[in-house]
């Protein structure tokens, strides 16, 4: 009989090997991470997983040692004797069925009182925000403010916010690792899911759909802001205010409610508080590289007033919503009111730049797999319908407008 | 060790008369229809595991574009799909085939062609299920097809058709070979073999077959509600309809969670072999293995909505599946322990097949601790469908089913070829899966506690994700070497592998006491039980002392087969008190009747696959395809049929 190695001599070096693991784990940058105390919620989820984890614990030890104890100690050498024959032991198999039935009691309490907490109606004044899933994006709305956005949220730090979920499609799921567990977003159903952010600083979150809803389910993602309350005040004032482009002549200005606008043309738009680029933690700004294949014009520069032109009477609207625009009526797709002020655009996959825009005008499906919103360049393949654009395609010039006005659109 | 090794004086080919393809076609033996479901689902094992890989490739960094995200969700539906049905259960059932008559000590099977029938619906609806992905059509909704994205709506093309048909066929395969096994079982045991002298193999497997007995009809009504929807436009899964898509999770999962036992508990069985024999003591706490084992399949069936805390049920609902799913823990830690102390004082040979035994017990553990995070509600809803449970039931399904089966086939394998497998290679497929295992799924506990979802085919740099990926990628490419180890050491000890002997491993069930490979007939002589432990009676009666002895059913046996005949088919004058049989005559030189080779099985499920498959023109609108396909499936497989049920099952000889 050959031996290959010895593999006892390989124990110690794999549990040496499975340190560093560890250590890995319980250090660095993981933004992440489901143990972060920022909400009661993840808070009391973390409590009810430190305490399994440590019964788990001592159930791992105790079996593992008792398991290499046997191992070693009971060998067969040529020198071993007949063992003992014992074929059971009613003592001994019911302290170990009884044991773990205890500890699994033990645990039970925390977890049929968590239950019961988190499934009632969310406290009153809670901030409520509708969650509606689409293949792949998120369309949110805040009642209160009036509010539609997409992808992206704002929370103000120290509020309860109540999520309440459905699905335009299929099923989804909702979930912000940093800030507590998730909820499924479910066809013909209205689920709930409420927590406070109240041990947050002013920092960027990813959420993401977690249940496989098909094509672009990875691409399924969206941008979570925690921000003061006042800044949130801020922004969701701007956010309800209709999409102000062209800018309005100085003697209709009159309703605007921010102050201070200065005279230039486009800086005359009010702008409410947007997260600042600069302060964004590494981990929400998409580094998704541009897939093969999509390729744009170099040097063009786009004018917003034609864009808007265009955009006003191309396929565009049919989708998208424009409040402003009176053209814009469509519901399919993301609400684009304030799309420049996100900071995400395709279901949070690429940043919110004009390269990206205008490469995602001209082919979103080359783009990102499975999309909706059909390849519109001239000239390009669309992936699902398996042709070519040609009538009513955009040229590259046209879509370096459209990608100007929405730009305009803070 | 005893037994002089002496070349077997035929083997399992020549005892039945006929060798080469059509012998294999038309066998009804099943010795060889296990062989055959052994060598078909270690086929799917490799293309399950390579489909794996190239995941695990394309996840080794962030925003890979090794393959697209169709294909990846192809890949991941099919890796799942494939080790569930076309490796795990099969794996196992190739188990039942060969071992449960040798193990009660019957002849055969109760059904031997609808066991023949059963292995070929499986190969041919694991190809139809298999095949479309070298076209990119493979089934891309995962394993657990949640509607409605799997309705017709959200999944307009072939794909998704694959799996509805494809798991419904496969579904025959399983309940008809569930209700065989069933029936042998309760039937055709040994005199003296009361329930409680099965070998825990036999016991753990007569558990699965009534759980799939109970399980696949839920699953049934749950595909032809889906293919109805897909194929003839019913709206069971209809959301613009109405239709509430939590059906399809309760009905599957009401299917699903008895199917992890289905996969598990024969893992368990084998391994329940395997320690005492290399431990040299009898199974600790027998009785209790059996009743946990029934207690385990029975709260398998009242926790199936575990699957579902996030999808809000309401908070007594989660309380009450909670606190089940909790509860099965207590029967599953019974067995680890009962495996610990059959081992405890005994002394221990470490041979290929104990290494993966005592590697189940090690791993599964880390598997159930995991589990038990996932039982509290509130908890899950951190975890479900996140790496944390891809790595919670891969330490179940791979640390568990696959370490056990893989302690299986290194333990019969001596029984079904007469040779034994090589232990250096055996030694070092161990260790390199064991390392594969661990460096693949113990990252992925990290990844998911992070916040990574599963099933996604991408991820974003600076997620925190990085490393585990990298580490659990490494991990999934070592697993291939140690496959190619196995799959070079099943073939070469085949025909080169150190002869075994009957008993190589001294062993005290009834398998271990006929010829390796056993003769067609299997016993010459029916023998007569009085424990637990036939062999060691006569081996080694000192480790049998404490344990009870009894004629008892002797009597009743004697009996019946004055009127009839006996449980596995012989006459009184086949009986015989448990006994070493050396013999190699063949059937007709004992005047023992043996069923005749068939085809018919063979025809009826390759008419039934066409049938099946004629759907596939119908979606596309093709209707005289459709129309051809389904009137040369239906008339093979109804002709097929008419003429198995009219031919006898044994020649007059």
């Amino acid at each position: 009989m050959t031996r290959f190695f010895r593999p006892r001599q390989l124990v110690p070096v794999l549990s040496v090997a499975t340190l560093p693991l560890l250590f890995a784990a319980c250090s660095g940058n993981y933004p992440n991470s489901t143990f972060q105390h920022t909400t009661e919620f993840n808070r009391d989820l973390t409590s009810l997983w430190n305490q399994m984890m440590w019964w788990g614990l001592a159930v791992f030890v105790i079996v593992e040692t008792l398991l290499v104890y046997v191992i070693v100690r009971f060998r067969r050498r040529p020198d071993s004797p007949e063992p003992r024959h014992v074929h059971g032991n009613a003592l001994m198999e019911i302290s170990w069925t009884v044991a773990p039935a205890l500890i699994l009691a033990i645990i039970a309490v925390p977890t049929v009182r968590s239950i019961w907490k988190y499934q009632t109606p969310a406290p009153n004044g809670s901030l409520q925000i509708e969650v509606i899933g689409h293949q792949w994006w998120w369309e949110f709305k805040y009642p209160e403010h009036g509010i539609t956005t997409a992808n992206e949220i704002y929370l103000p730090v120290g509020r309860t916010v109540n999520f309440t979920l459905r699905s335009a499609d299929v099923i989804h799921s909702f979930w912000i690792p940093g800030l507590g567990g998730k909820r499924d977003a479910v066809s013909n159903q209205v689920n709930h899911l409420w927590y406070t952010p109240d041990s947050v600083g002013v920092t960027g979150w990813i959420g993401s759909c977690n249940e496989y809803c098909g094509a672009s389910h990875a691409n399924m993602r969206f941008r979570v802001f925690t921000v003061a309350p006042a800044d949130f005040d801020s922004w969701a004032n701007h956010q309800k205010a209709k999409a102000v482009y062209p800018p309005p002549a100085p003697d209709t200005v009159a309703v605007r409610q921010v102050a201070a606008a200065p005279a230039p043309a486009p800086a005359a738009i009010a702008e409410g508080y947007v997260f600042p680029a600069a302060q964004r933690p590494a981990h929400v700004v998409p580094a998704t590289p541009i897939p093969a294949g999509n390729t744009f014009t170099e040097g063009l520069t786009g004018d917003p007033q034609r864009g808007l032109a265009i955009y006003s009477r191309s396929a565009c609207i049919g989708c998208h919503k424009i409040d402003g625009n009176p053209m814009s009526i469509g519901i399919i797709g993301p609400n684009l009111t304030h799309i420049a002020s996100r900071a995400t655009i395709a279901g949070g996959l690429f940043p919110n730049d004009t390269r990206h825009m205008q490469l995602w005008i001209k082919n979103a499906r080359k783009m990102k797999p499975g999309v909706t919103m059909n390849s519109l360049g001239k000239g390009e393949f669309d992936p699902i319908l398996k042709m070519t654009v040609t009538v009513g395609g955009l040229t590259d010039q046209e879509i370096a407008d459209i990608a100007a006005y929405l730009q305009m659109l803070k | 060790m005893a037994t002089a090794a002496t070349a077997p004086a035929y083997t399992s080919s020549e005892s039945h008369g006929a060798t080469g393809l059509m012998s294999w076609l038309t066998t009804v033996d099943h010795k060889r229809i296990g062989i055959l479901y052994l060598h078909t689902s270690l086929f799917f094992f490799v293309v399950g595991g390579l489909e794996a890989i190239i995941m695990r490739y394309q996840l080794m960094r962030p925003n890979m574009q090794a393959v697209s995200a169709e294909t990846f969700n192809q890949l991941f539906t099919m890796h799942g799909t494939t080790m569930v049905f076309l490796v795990i259960m099969p794996l196992s059932a190739a188990f039942f085939n060969f071992l449960i008559p040798l193990q009660i000590g019957a002849r055969d099977v109760a059904f031997p062609r609808l066991n023949a029938f059963s292995y070929w619906v499986y190969l041919l609806g694991g190809v139809f299920i298999t095949l479309p992905i070298l076209f990119g059509l493979a089934p891309d909704g995962g394993w657990f097809a949640y509607a409605p994205l799997t309705t017709r709506t959200y999944s307009p093309t072939q794909n998704m058709n694959f799996w509805v048909l494809g798991v419904q066929i496969l579904g025959v395969s399983s309940l008809a070979a569930a209700f065989n096994f069933a029936t042998t079982i309760i039937n055709m045991r040994a005199p003296g073999m009361n329930l409680m002298r099965m070998p825990m193999f036999t016991w753990m497997s007569f558990v699965v077959q009534w759980l799939i007995i109970l399980a696949f009809p839920v699953i049934t009504v749950a595909l032809f509600f889906l293919q109805f929807d897909r194929f003839f436009g019913t709206n069971f899964y209809t959301v613009t309809a109405g239709a509430d898509p939590l059906l399809w999770q309760h009905l599957f999962w009401i299917f699903g969670h008895p199917e992890v036992y289905i996969l598990i508990l024969p893992a368990f069985g084998l391994v329940s072999e395997v320690l005492p024999t290399n431990s040299k003591k009898p199974l600790f706490g027998y009785p209790v293995m059996a009743y946990s084992g029934i207690l385990i399949g029975f709260l398998g069936f009242g926790v199936w909505a575990h699957h579902m805390f996030a999808v809000g049920m309401g908070p007594m609902a989660d309380t009450v599946f909670g606190v089940t799913t909790m509860l099965i823990a207590i029967p599953t830690g019974v067995k680890i322990f009962n495996w610990i102390f059959t081992m405890w004082g005994g002394s221990l040979r470490f041979n290929t097949a104990m290494k993966y035994a005592i590697a189940l017990i090690g791993m599964f553990t880390i598997g159930g601790i995991s589990g038990i995070t996932h039982a509290s509600p509130p908890s899950d809803l951190q975890q479900t469908d996140t790496y944390y449970i891809v790595a919670h039931f891969h330490y179940v399904l791979f640390g568990g089913a696959i370490m056990g089966i893989f302690s299986g086939i290194y333990h019969y394998f001596p029984k079904m070829y007469g040779r034994k497998m090589d232990e250096g290679l055996g030694n070092l497929h161990f260790w390199l899966n064991f390392i594969a295992l661990n460096l693949t799924f113990f990252p992925m506990h990290f990844s998911g506690m992070l916040g990574m979802p599963r099933r996604i085919y991408t991820y974003d740099a600076g997620q925190g994700w990085e490393t585990f990926n990298l580490i659990s990628s490494i991990g999934a490419f070592l697993m291939a070497p140690a496959m190619l180890v196995f799959l070079y050491n099943f073939f070469k000890s085949k025909k080169h592998g150190e002869v075994a002997g009957d008993n190589p491993w001294d062993a005290p069930t009834l398998e271990w006491s006929i010829p390796s490979p056993p003769p067609e007939y299997n016993f010459a002589q029916i023998p007569m039980v009085t424990s637990r432990y036939p062999m060691w009676d006569i081996t080694h009666p000192e480790r049998t002392a404490e344990i009870p002895h009894s004629t008892k059913g002797w009597d009743e046996a004697r009996h019946r087969s004055d009127e009839h005949i006996l449980p596995g088919g012989g006459h009184m004058a086949d009986m015989a008190p448990a006994h070493i049989e050396t013999a190699a005559k063949t059937a007709s030189e004992l005047d023992i009747p043996m069923p005749t080779p068939t085809i018919k099985p063979l025809l009826v499920a390759l008419g039934m696959l066409v049938m099946v498959a004629s759907l596939l023109p119908f979606f596309a609108g093709k209707t005289s395809a459709f129309v051809v396909l389904l009137a040369i499936g239906a008339g093979t497989m109804i002709y097929s049929l008419y003429d198995w049920l009219t031919t006898p099952l044994e020649e007059a000889h």
